[in-house]
């Protein structure tokens, strides 16, 4: 028992973490968060003839940044539900931020 | 001349070598003018600088003052001086380079790193200059030198200029020649990376050699009337540094001892100093003989009366006139009047044509002085005649041929401009067909009132004439009044008939209303009907025809169309087939803010034209239907039988009643306060209560007595002018006065007023106006009105102020977006991307049907025409879902679900189905945005402009009034500020089963969350000096009503051995603490017992089926490790906090959210869109920024938008330092240097050549656009 007690303690603060990270992106506020494929992202960067660093930016500190795991310079689609268009898309790109 | 454009501005500090190579002439000499009146050679207004004689040339270019540039000189300063605009960065420059070898305090590896790190940011398009702050901070961290080996010293800034350092002899200070020696050490490649690009900036150029001198056109002397000549204020301070120059070689050659020199050069460096800026921190300002302070260079520059804003940004302009304004219901709502006077001053060009040369030739026969004529005509060979110079016009007139431009006075039909300031939306500027007319008003509609917000109570407009083809044609398709009937504030129309007009019709259209023959003939000919009458209403005895058929007469043919009146919600106004059958017209079906009205529709599916002719006949027809029948209201309206008013008192002595009762409660201490709430607020919000519940009642027996047909109710009814408010008013009760939204409570001690008791709390003692307007108020009744109305106009003054400011820093935030082709929003300056598609639909507002693409209603009825239901089978659900799957991806999802709802709420036949949707699409593709529109102009007017109609100091009590939360226009400057904390942080926690559904364990858990200290339960502290301990007594039923226990509370104690003796909790206080340290009982004071922390109120409220609590204070994070809590539903109004937990998605959703909901709850019609833009751009970056110098602005990349916006000279300055460049893409340095801004109808251009267009041109050689 006292060999495995540690070993349980940090089971819990993983469950625990893991259930807080679910319950950020499972909030009503957050949207569906995805990182686009590097195939999705040239098509994306060519339909609308921009660079990378043209697009909306999401900072690498980002909550849901860090639970997707997603790199700095990755492109992420983001659905959103619209009070106009009922679902709509917006991309930002992964940068490091003023801190970084 | 060289011609050519520029293609951007370069920011750097010049060196002594360029201003010295930049000089005519050297200045030495502190007098201007000899005794003859001629500019002294090597003064100041050296003649070489240039002239302003009219007669003279200019000494080194030979030009007229006219045409001469003007040209510096410069002087040469004896000793060295600091540019105070630099001191900042002289600053950091002396702090992170080495004292003794000047290289930068940083080791070669970190220099290594650094430049990579530069580099790479470099490589993107944006950069954050973030990296230099930290580069600087090392340096100024670093002890010693790690290139040299040498000891660094503190370096203390003396405001203003003074450098001091801090060597183990004690502080020495640093003279500006040995600043420069010690900036002139550091190597270019580590300026590089302290943020100054040493090419354009070498940092001992910030300590002045040598002064360049501005041309005498920057500082020109005024000679006064009496013969006088007055020096400009940067004359005299030149004047001022050159007699220090003097001095102070006077006295190195003399040789006098250091100190004097070192004073000299003190007073030489504040005299440059307060020529560079007078406003410097620190020094007194350079004040004039007369004791006025001076104005230098850097206040030119800045604020509102400088530089940049009041010339620059804004400029005056030729062909405009200004004049009052008066009300002319005769006039077409797209016209204007123009006094003769003005249209004869004011012209337009015309190019000579075969076919109006006999026109013009006439005209220019009239000369500029009799009216229709003409004040210029150019020659092909570009060279003006003015006409009132010339002797013989009938030949000029002659002359004329193709080829030739005339410039004519303003006629009728000229297209031009019509302005009221403040322009707070694009419907403050507006085109308008000129009608010259007599007199010296300019005349309006009044259907134009509401755009430009104008009365006639003296308002002044300004009206302008645009020259070129291309303009005239641009005013003429966009800017006009029919295609601005609908605002793109809120999708509704925003011109209609308003007042009298809404009152006329409502008579005429009502039932009831018959006319005789010759009434009808007096009408029609009114609005030029000249089609058939229609079949009398009433046939004999003699033929009568109904208002409604009039009002018939003036509708597009087969228009169908139903909606509520605005008189009474209950009735229902149809026309069919161009023909109103039932109902009546007033503000709901022709008026103005009201979606889906007659007049909406029409100016939506019939077009410009159509509106046009609508809106006119329909207000020429009410105006004349008004005066045909005559309205008016007087004292009769308002009378009722005297026995109500012996009800109304009686209604007053039951308040009167309930007041006692409610005062002895309160005197006794009886009144419960809810949580959060003082006993004296409680009595007052019931008093309140009291009060507005006898006024409703009082309103509610006068109102029987009022007869329908009363005037003033017919004019509150239809949405002309009033409320039912006011006729109570105005009949049986003023009622209550407020200041700043409370019973007046100021004046006396304890009393408004002397004729009261202290401490009166009586209505009548507190602003309660029993008397009606028509009764008559007493005097301490009017005393109270007055108050009331003076805090309104106070409040109404500062409202405007506040909202101003925000109106220009949202403009400033978003006027730089426009749609690009694609239909994304892009900034204009780096194209980048802040939408993906406008408004998240692609819909204009303007275009909308209050913010939707099309009104289902319509869409079916133009498929399925009312009436011929065809009784086919109605389609089924799968059938529908099928023809919807084709239109997805080309139409959002949201209006394809609408169409599907109502095609089958509607029945429509299988056969029809798709004929539906393709016409729904078709209304989608026809509301989409405009390529190149400024959709960010247009969201900060939108949300800019209701900004005065916000309410100032609002707190609003969410539910029972039990917490209050920040509203109206302070909170919205607080969301668009982006404050840290909002004033007023709360939270609604959702709760899981079953805490939500039951009371009791929502109780539970709120208690639980309330964050509560020790403190909160001790009375009294004691210390118990013999055993050490400390000894708190706590409030038992306290601690119990929070819901803990002792044992718990001790419990959180037991490093301290506590123990819980007699009521008393025992603390033993640690060996090495002080007993009476009253740190130490604070600590302990102080300790969190439970809840969340900043939670510092928790209540339960219910909210639909469920319980939720609604928190004062907000703190999501902790909130995660509460297990009862619903977590994934939770709302703050936190928007960092939300960026920080949950992400920048979800904080942009809570800027859209709140500033929808303080919008709402004020009643204001903004649409989504607008919020959905703004929150966007403030979240652009990943992280939430301000709408201001610090946020949005501060990531422009144009130095001169920036100087613009605010702090001009410093922007300036660092600009300077930096070496930055300003391509002069955006719109705010194209108006500052006077080009075309990229957006709108600037962002195209006519591909086709100019030789192209003449070779085919017709008429030979006509002249088109400059």
């Amino acid at each position: 028992m006292a060999k495995r007690k540690p070993s349980k303690r940090s089971e819990e603060v993983r469950e625990k973490e893991a259930e807080v990270r679910a319950s950020i992106l499972s909030h009503y506020m957050v949207p569906k968060h995805e990182v686009l494929s590097p195939e999705e992202a040239q098509e994306l960067l060519r339909r609308y003839k921009v660079v990378p660093q043209q697009l909306p930016y999401i900072l690498l500190s980002d909550p849901v940044v860090r639970e997707l795991g997603a790199k700095v310079g990755d492109i992420i689609r983001i659905t959103r539900d619209s009070p106009t268009a009922g679902k709509s898309v917006y991309y930002r790109v992964v940068v490091k931020g003023a801190e970084g | 001349m060289i011609k050519g454009e520029v293609a951007a501005v370069k920011f750097g500090i010049m060196s002594p070598d360029l201003i010295r190579k930049m000089s005519v002439a050297e200045i030495q000499n502190p007098d201007t003018y000899d005794e003859d009146g001629a500019p002294i050679p090597t003064g100041v207004m050296d003649p070489r600088l240039g002239t302003l004689e009219p007669g003279q040339r200019c000494k080194t270019c030979g030009n007229t003052y006219l045409s001469c540039p003007g040209h510096f000189g410069h002087i040469e300063l004896p000793v060295p001086v600091i540019h105070i605009g630099f001191v900042k960065i002289i600053h950091e420059l002396l702090r992170a380079t080495c004292r003794a070898c000047g290289r930068i305090l940083l080791k070669d590896s970190r220099i290594e790193h650094y430049r990579r790190v530069l580099d790479e940011l470099r490589a993107g398009t944006k950069f954050f200059r973030h990296i230099y702050f930290k580069i600087k901070a090392e340096a100024f961290a670093t002890n010693s030198c790690p290139h040299c080996g040498e000891k660094q010293y503190k370096f203390e800034l003396e405001k203003p200029s003074t450098f001091i350092e801090q060597t183990p002899q004690g502080p020495v200070r640093l003279s500006a020649s040995a600043v420069r020696q010690r900036l002139e050490r550091i190597p270019n490649e580590d300026l590089v990376l302290l943020d100054i690009d040493p090419e354009s900036a070498r940092p001992e150029w910030m300590v002045l050699t040598v002064l360049p001198v501005p041309p005498v056109y920057v500082r020109p002397s005024i000679t006064l009337e009496t013969g006088y000549r007055s020096e400009d204020d940067l004359t005299h301070k030149l004047v001022d540094i050159l007699r220090m120059t003097q001095r102070l070689r006077e006295s190195i050659n003399a040789g006098a001892p250091s100190p004097v020199i070192a004073e000299l050069s003190d007073l030489l460096q504040y005299h440059v100093t307060t020529y560079i800026n007078n406003e410097t921190v620190g020094i007194a300002p350079a004040q004039h003989r007369s004791g006025r302070v001076l104005k230098t260079l850097a206040q030119r520059l800045k604020g509102k009366e400088g530089r940049f804003r009041l010339n620059l940004s804004g400029k005056r302009v030729d062909f405009s006139a200004r004049t009052v304004i008066s009300p002319d219901p005769n006039i077409e709502i797209d016209e204007v009047g123009v006094p003769l006077e003005i249209a004869m001053q004011l012209t337009v060009q015309e190019a000579v044509t075969p076919w109006n040369i006999e026109k013009l030739r006439r005209m220019v026969l009239n000369g500029p002085d009799s009216y229709p004529g003409a004040k210029y005509v150019v020659r092909p060979d570009k060279k003006m005649v003015r006409l009132r110079f010339v002797q013989d016009l009938t030949e000029l007139a002659n002359s004329l041929e193709p080829g030739w431009i005339v410039e004519r006075h303003l006629m009728d039909g000229d297209i031009v401009l019509f302005n009221r300031q403040p322009s707070l939306h694009r419907v403050s500027i507006m085109a308008h067909r000129v009608k010259v007319l007599p007199y010296k008003t300019f005349r309006l509609n009044l259907a134009v009132c509401t755009p430009y917000n104008a009365d006639f109570d003296g308002d002044e407009m300004n009206l302008h004439v645009p020259q070129s083809e291309e303009s005239k044609a641009e005013a003429r398709l966009l800017l006009q009044v029919q295609n601005n009937v609908i605002s793109p504030r809120y999708g509704a129309p925003i011109i209609g008939a308003i007042r009298d007009f809404l009152t006329s019709l409502y008579l005429l259209t009502k039932d009831g209303t018959l006319l005789k023959k010759d009434d009808l003939s007096y009408l029609l000919a009114s609005i030029k009907y000249d089609g058939e009458l229609p079949e009398p209403e009433v046939k004999s005895p003699e033929p009568l025809w109904s208002g409604k058929q009039v009002f018939s007469m003036v509708l597009p043919k087969g228009l169908n169309h139903v909606v509520s009146a605005n008189f009474n919600p209950d009735d229902k106004v149809v026309i069919r087939d161009g023909k109103l059958i039932r109902g009546y017209a007033d503000k709901a079906t022709v008026g103005i803010e009201k979606p889906n009205s007659l007049l909406h529709k029409i100016a939506k599916e019939y077009g410009s034209e159509v509106t046009a002719k609508f809106l006119n006949s329909t207000i020429k027809l009410a105006n004349t239907y008004i005066n045909l029948r005559g309205f008016t209201t007087g004292i009769t309206d308002l009378i009722i039988p005297e026995s109500v008013y012996e009800e109304i008192r009686e209604v007053f002595s039951e308040m009167w009643k309930k007041y006692e009762r409610l005062r002895d409660d309160y005197v006794k201490g009886r009144i419960v306060a809810r949580p959060g709430e003082t006993v004296e607020q409680a009595f007052e919000s019931e008093i309140l209560e009291i009060l507005s519940s006898t006024r409703d009642e009082v309103g509610s027996k006068i109102r029987a007595h009022i007869t329908p047909s009363n005037q003033v109710l017919i004019m509150a009814k239809t949405g002309a002018r009033g409320s039912t408010l006011n006729i109570d008013q105005m009949i049986a009760v003023v009622g209550q006065q407020a200041v700043r939204r409370e019973r007046p409570y100021r004046g006396f001690i304890n009393r408004v007023l002397p004729f009261f008791s202290r401490g009166d709390l009586s209505p009548t003692a507190k602003g309660f106006v029993y008397s009606s307007f028509i009764k008559g108020l007493n005097p301490i009744e009017f005393f109270f009105h007055m108050m009331g109305g003076r805090d309104g106009l106070v409040d109404t003054a500062v409202r405007t102020q506040q909202s101003g400011y925000m109106q220009r820093r949202l403009i400033n935030a978003l006027e730089s977006l426009y749609v690009e082709f694609d239909k994304s929003v892009r900034t204009s300056d780096d194209k980048s991307i802040v939408q993906f598609l406008y408004g998240e639909d692609g819909v204009d507002p303007s275009k909308s049907y209050h913010g939707r693409p099309f009104s289902l209603r319509s869409v079916i009825e133009s498929v399925l025409p009312s009436g011929k239901h065809t009784s086919h089978q109605e389609a089924p659900p799968e059938f529908v879902g099928a023809i919807a799957r084709k239109y997805e991806g080309l139409m959002p999802p949201r209006y394809l679900t609408m169409l599907m709802t109502e095609v089958q709420e509607s029945k429509v036949p299988a056969e029809l189905v798709e004929r539906v949707f393709e016409e729904g699409y078709r209304r989608y593709l026809n509301s989409l945005v405009e390529v190149a529109d400024p959709v960010g102009v247009i969201a900060a007017q939108s949300l800019g402009e209701p900004g005065t109609q916000l309410t100032l100091r609002t707190f609003h009590f969410a539910g029972v009034r039990e917490q209050s939360i920040l509203l109206g226009l302070p909170r919205l400057i607080e969301i668009i500020d982006a404050r840290r904390v909002p004033s007023t942080p709360t939270m609604t926690v959702t709760l899981k089963e079953p805490y939500s559904k039951d009371l009791k364990l929502a109780r539970q858990v709120a208690r639980r969350l309330q964050y509560t200290t020790l403190g909160e339960f001790v009375g009294e502290v004691r210390i118990d000096l013999r055993s050490g301990h400390l000894l708190f007594k706590l409030d038992l039923e306290l601690v119990r009503e929070h819901g803990v226990s002792v044992t718990e509370i001790t419990r959180i104690f037991k490093n301290y051995q506590a123990k819980f003796e007699e009521g008393m909790l025992m603390v033993k206080v640690p060996e090495d603490v002080d007993l009476h340290s009253t740190e130490f009982t604070n600590k302990i004071l102080n300790t969190k017992i439970k809840g969340i922390r900043r939670v510092k109120r928790a209540m339960v409220k219910k909210e639909g089926e469920e319980y939720v609590i609604v928190t004062e204070g907000s703190n999501l994070k902790d909130l995660l490790d509460v297990k009862e809590v619903d977590f994934s539903r939770v709302k703050t109004n936190d928007i960092h906090e939300v960026a920080s937990v949950l992400g920048i998605e979800a904080a942009r959703r809570v800027i859209v959210e709140e500033i929808a909901s303080v919008l709402k709850e004020q009643g204001l019609d903004v649409d989504i869109r607008h919020i959905l833009l703004l929150a966007d751009m403030m979240t652009v970056r990943g992280e939430v920024r301000q709408i201001g110098r610090h946020g949005i602005v501060r990531l422009k990349e144009s130095v001169l938008a920036r100087a613009a916006f605010e702090v001009s000279v410093q922007t300036l300055i660092e600009a300077a330092a930096r070496g930055e460049q300003d391509y002069l893409r955006g719109n705010v340095e194209r108006i500052l240097i006077g080009r075309e801004i990229p957006v709108g109808t600037g962002r195209v251009t006519l591909l086709m050549t100019y030789p192209r267009l003449s070779n085919n041109a017709i008429g030979g050689g006509n002249q088109v656009g400059h």
